[in-house]
């Protein structure tokens, strides 16, 4: 019993932790919009809202019994409430203490399943005694006039001190928006759904938008089978006058004329006749069907689209969601080096799909960062330079068109300094150094120069601090903006300072791609990515500098072999084909063309990520499940373009004796079984089909030549015995040598296998692939 | 003289047993096979008591809840609180540029798992040819992950106490998973260690 009580506790404890994390945030949100305003009474309606959430939190953490949140909270809740009864106003310190507070609450919350560490309760200890000692008193007097020569950051004794906060700046109207707004809506109106159940919503609602492809599958059948019979009602349409032609011949004749054979023709003939009717009628029920099979096609379209629209709604979250944790993250980074940093959201409620959203979270932090530390100038330098001493850090998104969203982070700092990422642009070879010689033909541009800082390596930052600087954040911004389907550019702010500017879809999006085949494996190229799809003769490729190139559109382009980068086996037919098709991917000089073995189609794909133990794949973005049901890899662009270049460069692979190559056919209906035997029948030099199961294999069997069966015993639809008996009856199969491969291994079931008309037994327990290889050898 | 030759072989019946056995029908036959009242509240107090004793599940540190399966013609145990859903693997779609130990990817309602191949993971020698057509969809908060078995048979109750710490014959990768083996024999891995082993996760990209 007790072992449920704990598990009560674990789940009140978590909870608990959603809960008081919320109010956590609430109370960072409020706690940085107060140090910001100055009017009284604005600041009288944030200090209310603080203290409530502090109340709050201490209630929700006596219920759970978090004694050491419940005392802390307890001793804030008695600093706001003295607050909240004069016209009391915070110094830094205070403010410093407050945030202070938040976060060993956050960090106790952290860890809210374990008791607290001594050093935790010696920190709530401290924390207690200097927020009693140092609450604030009643300030009688006005508020004196501020000064700008207070220096913010200043650690000062914790006293009464005016608000250091200059009254004129950035008390604009969207400062409330960082503010959380009384939730409007407590009450029956929401409901609280855990994210993965959520998820699983849209996975679900996603599945059926295969049901959807699925059912125009079903039309598209029914469609063919009635067109089958309207064929068949047409030849049948031919014959029949010459049919009725010969029955009235037949009833025209004397009784005593008939012939032997006559009533059986009669009796053929009226049957046939019958039987159009038959036909008839099927075309019609086909045709029915087909109607109410486009109709059901049409409505679970609909339905499906419909539905997957509301369930992405529902997971639309405002940006504010992240957004609420970067005022704090401003203010601790300014106040460590130094610097002060107003920081405003405009558009905090744009709304954008939540997976999107998470996935923004690290680049939106890096790029505050970024402008924090390389944009924003110390005070006296912004002095210096005739700015306002507070810098200013802008994040505003809005809606755009095309269903996107732009979220443009800009700051008025210093801006990027181009001649620095020029020189580190030369140190890293990654350009030609700056105003040498001739000047524009070598030297970068600027916006190509500011592009520059978006490849790795790229910082101008003379040391590393612990926020930046090492040169390979923006790196990961953009890929993983891309990788959202998004993009990123940066420029020159209008305050003179730097500007990102993020374009991004607002819905996780479906793209185009374009589906390729290579050997067996399918692969999805996304289509922003290529310039050009096309098929060349063969005998242009040309070789240079052992480099393989192919003339397009006037250009010579490196050719790269897709397989061959992707290290998997290429189509070996597809070596001998006159022309071959290529993908070319890339842009400007960077481009190179890919030969595929064949392209299957552009397409609508959705990008799904690869599962949490493939976090990042070589070459591989993500995958796509298609219509059919069958996931397709997305390959990723920029790593296939990197990689291309590495790989060695080598012609094109020998085509062996290939005509000469036996083929065989596996049936075995385990996929990890089938694609064993595969591969070590390739190696062996066999030119290997499979199939899925007994039926699958005797259809293929009929349809192509093959010089062996090497086949499963138990399978669904047509076992391997059946299998073997089959091909045996069939007069054009009945020499073909069969091995049966089987888990079975009783002498009954080998006896059976040979009397099915087997070559050959292997037993799966003691399988071992030279047995196999020696008996196929034997047989062909 | 036939006759005696066949019962020769069963002469060692318990006539006792007989006689009580034949007892027991006719009373059951006499009561119309419904015990008495005395014996109805026996039975029930017995099947309350049953009913009311907790479950012994994995935290209470006596026994363990484990998934049972088997690979390549081995019994492996697996904590079954890790176990997420165990479904029959019909299409696979292979990865190129990963490790062998990644069999490929499956679409499960939706959502990409990855299909983890134990055997080449721990390096066993893959001697016979399994069937390895389900997939154990393993996860704790952090992981997800599917491993291969060739069957599942079942879950099952081991007391911890019945747990040998290892045998000879188990080496290599598979010892640092291994929480014990039990006496039939079943080799029962660490699910959580497997979860939260960073070599099980794939994380590259090429080099520019």
């Amino acid at each position: 019993m007790e072992k449920n009580d704990e598990a009560f506790r674990k789940r009140l404890l978590a909870t608990f932790r959603n809960e008081a994390a919320e109010h956590v945030q609430a109370l960072s949100s409020g706690l940085i919009a107060l140090e910001k305003t100055a009017a009284p009474e604005e600041r009288q309606g944030i200090v209310e809202t603080v203290f409530r959430e502090t109340h709050s939190l201490k209630g929700a953490a006596r219920a759970v019994g978090k004694g050491e949140i419940e005392t802390l909270c307890q001793s804030m809740e008695s600093f706001f409430s003295l607050l909240k009864q004069g016209k009391a106003s915070l110094s830094a310190g205070q403010f410093d203490l407050l945030n202070e507070t938040v976060d060993v609450l956050s960090a106790l919350l952290g860890s809210v399943e374990e008791a607290p560490t001594k050093a935790q309760l010696a920190a709530v200890r401290e924390l207690r005694q200097r927020l009693s000692g140092n609450g604030p008193r009643n300030t009688e007097a006005p508020a004196p006039v501020v000064r700008n020569d207070i220096p913010p950051d200043a650690q000062a004794p914790p006293s009464p001190s005016p608000p250091e906060d200059t009254a004129g700046v950035a008390i604009g109207p969207t400062m409330g928006k960082t503010l959380p707004d009384p939730p409007p809506l407590r009450g029956g109106d929401t409901v609280r759904v855990p994210v993965a159940r959520l998820d699983a919503i849209l996975f679900q609602s996603e599945s059926l938008l295969a049901a959807k492809l699925t059912a125009h599958q079903r039309v598209m059948d029914i469609r063919a089978a009635q067109s089958d019979v309207i064929a068949l009602a047409r030849q049948r349409a031919r014959i029949a006058p010459e049919a009725r032609a010969l029955l009235r011949r037949l009833e025209r004749r004397e009784p005593g004329n008939r012939r032997k054979g006559d009533t059986r023709l009669r009796r053929l003939l009226e049957y046939l006749q019958q039987e159009d009717d038959f036909i008839k009628t099927h075309a019609m029920r086909l045709e029915a069907l087909a109607k109410a099979a486009e109709h059901d096609w049409r409505s679970l379209g609909s339905t499906a689209d419909g539905l997957l629209d509301d369930v992405k709604m529902a997971l639309m979250l405002p940006i504010s969601s992240i957004a609420e944790v970067l005022p704090k993250f401003v203010r601790d980074g300014s106040r460590s080096q130094g610097k002060d940093v107003d920081f405003r959201i405009r558009g905090a409620e744009t709304e954008i799909d939540r997976r999107i959203l998470e996935d923004l979270r690290d680049p939106l932090i890096h790029l505050v960062r970024n402008s924090l530390d390389h944009g924003i100038e110390k005070p006296e330098t912004r002095l210096a330079a005739g700015k306002p001493r507070r810098g200013l850090i802008e994040l505003s998104a809005s809606q755009i068109e095309g269903g996107r969203i732009e979220i443009v982070i800009a700051d008025d700092g210093a801006g990027i300094p181009l001649d620095k990422v020029r020189d580190v642009a030369h140190r890293l070879q990654l350009a030609p150094p700056s105003g040498n010689g001739d000047a524009g033909s070598t030297a970068l541009d600027d916006a190509a120069c500011l592009e520059l800082i978006f490849q790795s390596g790229v910082s101008t930052s003379p040391i590393v601090t612990d926020l930046s600087g090492r040169g390979l954040g923006l790196t990961i911004v953009r890929e993983k903006v891309e990788r959202l389907g998004g993009s990123v550019s940066v420029g020159a702010s209008p305050a003179g300072g730097t500007r990102f500017r993020l374009v991004l879809p607002l819905t996780l999006a479906t793209f185009r791609g374009v589906h390729v085949r290579c050997g067996e494996r399918e692969f999805i190229f996304p289509s922003a990515h290529l310039t050009q799809v096309a098929r060349v003769a063969r005998q242009a490729i040309a070789t240079v500098e052992n480099r393989e190139t192919i003339p397009l559109n006037g250009q010579a382009l490196s050719l790269a072999r897709l397989a061959q980068v992707l290290d998997i086996p290429a189509d070996k037919a597809q070596a001998r084909t006159e022309s071959v098709q290529l993908v070319v991917a890339g842009t400007a000089e960077n481009r190179i063309a890919f030969q595929v073995d064949e392209v299957l189609g552009e397409q609508e794909v959705l990008v799904k990520g690869l599962g949490r133990q493939l976090r990042r794949v070589r070459n591989i973005a993500g995958a796509t499940v298609l219509g059919n049901g069958r996931v397709v890899p997305i390959l990723h662009v920029p790593d296939l373009l990197k990689s291309a270049r590495h790989a060695a460069p080598s012609p094109e692979p020998a085509t062996d004796a290939d005509a000469a190559r036996k083929s065989l056919l596996v049936a075995e209906d385990s996929i990890t079984s089938r694609l064993l035997l595969k591969g070590i029948l390739e190696t062996a030099g066999y030119n290997v089909k499979t199939a899925v199961d007994g039926l699958d294999a005797y259809t293929q069997l009929r349809t192509e030549p093959f010089d062996l069966l090497v086949s499963d015993v138990d399978m669904p639809r047509m076992n391997g015995f059946d299998l073997t008996a089959k091909v045996r009856a069939d007069k054009a199969l009945a020499d073909l040598p069969v091995v049966l491969v089987t888990a079975l291994s009783s002498r009954a079931d080998l006896e059976r296998g040979a009397e099915a008309g087997a070559n050959a037994y292997i037993v799966k327990g003691s399988f071992d692939q030279s047995n196999l290889l020696t008996a196929i050898r034997r047989l062909l | 003289m036939s006759r005696e030759k066949a019962a020769a072989p069963r002469r060692s019946i318990d006539w006792s047993d007989v006689h009580r056995r034949l007892e027991q029908v006719r009373h059951a036959v006499e009561n119309d096979g419904t015990p008495d009242a005395q014996e109805t509240a026996r039975i029930l107090a017995a099947r309350a008591q049953a009913l009311a004793t907790p479950k012994l599940a994995e935290s209470d540190g006596e026994t363990i809840d484990v998934i049972e399966f088997l690979l390549s013609g081995e019994r492996y145990g697996m904590g079954f609180t890790y176990v997420r859903e165990v479904f029959p693997l019909l299409d696979l779609t292979r990865l190129p540029c990963t490790p062998p130990f990644v069999l490929g990817i499956v679409n499960v309602r939706g959502e990409i798992v990855s299909v983890v191949d134990l055997r080449k993971f721990f390096d066993l020698p893959e001697n016979g040819l399994g069937d390895l057509n389900k997939v154990i969809v393993l996860h704790s908060t952090a992981m997800t992950f599917g491993i291969l078995a060739d069957s599942v048979a079942g879950v099952r109750t081991v007391p911890r106490s019945e747990l040998q710490p290892s045998l000879p014959t188990l080496t290599g990768l598979r010892e640092r998973y291994l929480l014990g083996v039990t006496g039939d024999p079943m080799v029962i891995l660490d699910a959580a260690k497997l979860l939260a082993d960073p070599r099980l996760v794939i994380d590259e990209s090429v080099a520019p």
